[in-house]
């Protein structure tokens, strides 16, 4: 396993210590002006302890790149992927409640054009997130990745079609984020 | 704003309790993966929304709503991959439908390995 630079572990420590302070409620008490200096000294060193073991983990691309696409980030995870998760909802739910119980389940196999693979991740986790459809695996063959994905409704077994009713506005926005 | 808050309590409920009856009605375990997920998504994130105006508006504990929108956040980032593990996990262990699948792409490229 490759060694971690040190701007990842600058950046895993700026993330602890963020927590660290949530988590002790320094946070509430920073913006009331009476922080507790043992408190925030404390965690400063034990983020960096924990980044220095644990960067290598959490880091395998550029650190701070997401930084630099922050606006097509939030619009995604605060207007785009909430509009989908609530549609998918409301169709999962439906189906689950009507007396014929309207499911037709399969899995098909999607191609993917995500090339980071922080950017296969979240997609993956996107569809997984998303009611009606589960990711079962991610394989790769000749240089195209592939989605299996279990489908609740198969509407299409054609990889393409389907590809495009399953990840639709999801993909083109984790591919305006990632790529 | 506590009309909205209340909302958001129910709009949680009926998604939980249509994910609980999808889970006793699907036909197979990997059906009742998917309903599950209602559950844990707009089920979850709603009484957590609910939660965070709560506290914040009616209790002013701003360390509860912060503490309660980073339960949010995890649960939105370990959620899906803990979905992901378990079905694939009993897809390989051997758990099948009972009524075979029109399309199953993976069991079909799982015999040609």
């Amino acid at each position: 396993m490759k060694k971690a630079s040190s701007s990842a572990v600058l950046s895993t420590a700026i993330v602890c210590y963020l927590f660290w302070l949530v988590i002790t409620g320094q946070i509430v008490s920073i913006f009331r002006g009476a922080p507790s200096a043992q408190v925030l000294i404390a965690g400063l060193v034990v983020s960096f302890l924990v980044a220095l073991f644990s960067a290598r983990f959490f880091i395998h691309e550029k650190p701070f790149y997401l930084l630099t696409k922050l606006p097509a980030y939030l619009t995604y995870c605060f207007v785009i992927f909430p509009i989908e998760l609530w549609k998918a909802n409301v169709d999962v739910a439906m189906r689950a409640l009507s007396p014929q119980l309207p499911v037709n389940p399969g899995i098909v196999k999607i191609p993917s054009n995500m090339k980071s693979e922080y950017g296969q991740a979240m997609l993956a986790n996107s569809i997984t997130l998303t009611p009606g459809t589960i990711t079962m695996d991610i394989t790769e063959e000749e240089g195209q990745t592939y989605y299996y994905i279990h489908w609740i409704d198969v509407a299409s077994s054609d990889p393409v079609e389907a590809g495009e009713a399953i990840k639709g506005t999801l993909e083109s926005w984790t591919g305006r984020i990632w790529e | 704003m506590r009309i909205v808050i209340d909302l958001l309590i129910v709009i949680s409920i009926f998604f939980a309790f249509a994910g609980v009856v999808g889970m006793l009605r699907m036909p197979d375990a990997f059906c009742r993966m998917q309903s599950s997920t209602n559950i844990a998504t707009l089920g979850v994130l709603g009484v957590i929304i609910g939660g965070v105006l709560y506290a914040a508006i009616y209790l002013h504990d701003g360390g509860m709503a912060v503490k309660l929108v980073f339960m949010g956040i995890f649960y939105i980032i370990t959620n899906p991959i803990a979905g992901h593990a378990i079905c694939r996990g009993g897809y390989k262990h051997g758990v099948r439908p009972e009524k075979k699948y029109e399309v199953d792409k993976y069991g079909e490229d799982m015999v040609e390995e």
